[in-house]
């Protein structure tokens, strides 16, 4: 996919929106679901939502560091504070939906999972350290997940017209994202073979990369598992992990990025409930729940940033 | 300041401009700006025996940038003792770094105590500049008034002197107040106000930690975080000022040291050598030892090597942004609202004042007005794809014009007017060759200028500025007419020597 980055970031700088566009206090703030069974779980998967897409805010923070030009640094600072936007929005959503506990004005920011606390954990501590392409080639399968999957779903769920208006915000933002996504994820993939091989082998075998994939196997899992009991179908997800597939492998220079090819297959295992994958997974996600907190890092001040107000 | 307007020989309004003779007369050597460069000259100029010298200024107060930037904390952030004319050395600086009162109390001296305030024309704006070939003589143009004609012109109207608010999103909309950190509007009170501070720059770091003591709330909006290094300043004793006052051989002596420990530095900034490293660790461990939270420091530490940018020399700057009523935010700005800035992260950011420490228009592109030189060749289009120079103080096909702080003179490592000195008495020794019209002017031949400048581009591309990072030095398509690379002590031998082979002379 041959994109002007150029042009991407003249309409980066030109599609800016902020919370306070939204009307807050809309009518249909009931309409968020009538079923309280349905509710609790909802609010778990706004939580799990909010914290996705702040994770993902701090992926975007690692790959500014590694772009390899000033504008792509520039769209990833951008895409940064977009991501951190979303997540802003959905405890707004939360918040305007009575899913944020304490004191009404002064709401507590929602717990994270076991799993993503770990997340938390790594990409405060490594992340940066990362090369472009292994958090390059990640962000756009996650991406279209939460676009294709999560995002369609919770609107299929919700009718409050306050959640659409801010995901058709959100979700033009995405689309910026995949399409920047999927060209630096082609970008990966320019170079001759044995380099690219060479070069990803040597990666792989970094431990510090391996603690992150230990940390973010079983998050997945885990949102899978959440969302499966949610009502979300399978099939969904199978199709989101096929739409990056088939965007990601439409060109040869994509197909060619081993991190593609990695990601892709690791995506496909994910959604096959029958795969022999999901025997360590699962056991790791059983694993951490027992994981000791006291293990954990001290919560990092850019999670404090999160909020839902408009202004500050 | 009134007294020097009153004091000024004032040239001729239009309509008395047939009886008044100070018009038609053709001054020796025209300055365009009474800061640090236009007197500095005029003093030089005089000792050089060369008196028919006049100075133009817009302001209605010598100074310059010090008249302009008075700013809370604002101080210059090389030694005061390195920072003066080595002609003009004060024993009485009150701190190693002085502020910018002190700073321009010194000009004022230099004014005064050499008698140029006589040669000054306040509220004289120069609109273009203008050589007949013929006669050679400049004709210069004035907002408003008469034109003078001068035989030579000496440009020190100074790079940084031209502050406007930038260009952002939305500024027309905002409600409350907007300052430039260049015009400082002293009337404006500060107490209980919840601030923003748009810039991170080398005069922001200076008004963030005394914006802290007074606002409510302060708010740094962060774009590029710049390299910090520690600022060794301390109240100058009584001894040393009586020392200097006694033996001015010692003030001497410490600012040669000084210098030399300047010189040093441009073994780190200006190339990439162990030094620079050895700088960059500085920074950090700086930066760990006053910074506690990991996040801001992230958020703080600098992805260009050292020297690339100005260095920020600051001792409470990272103290200052840890205070509690004050906030880091490095989230891009998306644009300003009504009554704040709205940065992408989706939050309006409500403040009552905005501070612009934005920095300046560099005059990298071209000139401040149109200049005309031999048959009327402009010098903003010959500088549009970038500004070139002969030894920075002269251009091929404009005789008999110089510049103080022309293309590639501005130092990364040591003190402006050390720089600036040497353009001077090079200037000085240049105007002696047409004082007095034994000749009609002298130009640099256009080929002596090309050269010199591809030394000085390939020179520049092993340097620390031309490695990536985005900077006021660099024009927009990357081109550095603003550095001189190398040692001062190197660009001070060059301009010691006045080759004639370099010159037509008419």
């Amino acid at each position: 996919m041959q994109l002007d980055i150029d042009k991407m970031l003249v309409k980066i700088k030109n599609s800016q929106w902020a919370l306070a566009d939204i009307d807050w206090d809309a009518p249909g703030r009931e309409r968020v679901t009538e079923n309280v069974e349905q509710y609790a779980k909802l609010k778990v998967f706004m939580a799990d939502l909010m914290w996705i897409e702040h994770v993902g805010a701090r992926a975007f923070a690692a790959m500014a560091k590694k772009a390899p030009n000033d504008t792509l640094a520039e769209i990833y600072r951008y895409f940064h504070a977009e991501e951190q936007r979303h997540a802003n929005v959905e405890m707004a959503l939360m918040k305007r939906w009575g899913m944020l506990e304490g004191d009404h004005d002064n709401p507590i920011l929602p717990e994270p999972n076991i799993n993503l606390r770990l997340v938390i954990d790594w990409l405060d501590t490594y992340s940066d350290e990362m090369p472009l392409e292994v958090l390059g080639s990640v962000i756009p399968s996650l991406e279209i997940a939460l676009d294709g999957a999560l995002c369609k779903f919770l609107l299929d769920t919700v009718q409050d017209p306050v959640c659409h208006a801010a995901f058709e915000k959100i979700n033009d933002d995405e689309s910026r994202h995949l399409g920047v996504g999927f060209h630096v994820l082609e970008m990966m993939g320019y170079g001759k073979t044995y380099q690219l091989a060479v070069r990803t082998a040597g990666t792989l075998l970094n431990p510090k990369l391996l603690i992150g994939i230990a940390a973010y196997l079983p998050l997945l899992n885990r949102m899978r598992d959440n969302l499966v009991k949610l009502g979300l179908k399978e099939e969904r997800l199978y199709e989101a992990m096929n739409k990056y597939k088939k965007i990601g492998g439409r060109t040869e220079q994509g197909r060619r990025n081993p991190w593609f090819q990695i990601i892709s297959r690791q995506s496909a295992m994910v959604v096959d409930r029958k795969s022999l994958y999901h025997v360590p997974v699962d056991a790791l996600v059983r694993l951490t729940d027992y994981y000791p907190r006291r293990w954990l890092k001290a919560t990092p001040t850019w999670v404090k940033g999160l909020t839902w107000k408009t202004a500050a | 300041m009134t007294q020097y307007q009153d004091e000024a020989p004032v040239a001729g309004r239009r309509s008395r401009r047939a009886a008044d003779p100070v018009a038609a007369k053709v001054v020796e050597v025209l300055i365009v700006g009474a800061g640090f460069a236009g007197l500095g000259a005029a003093i030089r100029l005089r000792a050089a025996g060369i008196t028919d010298v006049a100075i133009v200024e817009r302001g209605s107060e010598v100074g310059g940038t010090w008249r302009d930037n008075q700013y809370p904390g604002a101080a210059c952030d090389i030694p005061s003792n390195l920072y003066s004319f080595s002609f003009a050395q004060n024993p009485e600086w009150t701190r190693g770094y002085s502020g910018s009162r002190e700073i321009l109390e010194y000009i004022r001296g230099l004014a005064r105590d050499n008698d140029l305030l006589p040669l000054i024309r306040f509220q004289h704006n120069v609109e273009a500049l203008s050589f007949d070939g013929g006669k050679g003589l400049w004709t210069v143009t004035l907002s408003g008034r008469d034109p003078i004609i001068a035989r030579s012109v000496v440009m020190a109207q100074g790079p940084l002197s031209n502050a406007g608010l930038p260009n952002m999103r939305g500024i027309e909309s905002f409600k409350g107040k907007m300052i430039h950190s260049a015009r400082w509007d002293h009337s404006y009170d500060f107490t209980g106000k919840r601030v923003a501070v748009i810039g991170t720059g080398a005069s922001a770091v200076q008004i963030i930690p005394e914006l802290v003591k007074i606002a409510d709330k302060v708010k740094v909006f962060q774009r590029t975080p710049g390299w910090v290094l520690p600022r060794l300043d301390f109240q100058s004793p009584e001894w040393t000022k009586a020392l200097f006052k006694k033996l001015p051989f010692s003030q001497t002596a410490v600012r040669e040291a000084m210098y030399w420990v300047h010189e040093s530095m441009a073994l780190g900034m200006i190339w990439n050598t162990p030094m620079t490293r050895a700088l960059e660790l500085l920074g950090n461990r700086f930066r760990e030892a006053q910074v506690k939270d990991a996040w801001l420091r992230r958020q703080l530490t600098p992805d260009f090597k050292i020297g690339c940018k100005r260095v920020l020399m600051t001792n409470d700057y990272y103290p200052a942004l840890q205070q509690p009523n004050c906030e880091l935010i490095s989230w891009p700005i998306a644009n300003l609202s009504e009554q704040g800035i709205r940065s992408v992260e989706g939050i309006e950011h409500q403040v009552d004042c905005i501070v612009f420490a934005t920095g300046f228009e560099v005059s990298k592109n071209g000139t401040p007005f149109p200049v005309h030189g031999l048959g009327g060749r402009d010098l903003n289009a010959e500088w549009s794809r970038g500004a070139q120079a002969y030894k920075s103080v002269q251009v091929s096909g404009y005789p008999n014009l110089y510049f103080t702080f022309g293309p590639n003179s501005g130092p990364g490592h040591n003190s402006a007017l050390v720089y600036m000195e040497s353009q001077i008495d090079y200037i000085v020794r240049s105007v002696g060759q047409v004082a007095g019209g034994q000749l009609k002017y002298v130009d640099v031949r256009a080929d002596a200028q090309k050269k010199y400048n591809e030394g000085i581009q390939k020179r520049l591309a092993k340097t620390n500025w031309n490695s990536g990072c985005k900077s006021w030095y660099l024009s927009d398509d990357g081109f550095n007419s603003t550095m001189y690379p190398g040692f001062a002590t190197q660009f001070a031998r060059q301009m010691a020597s006045f080759e004639l082979r370099d010159y037509r002379l008419v």
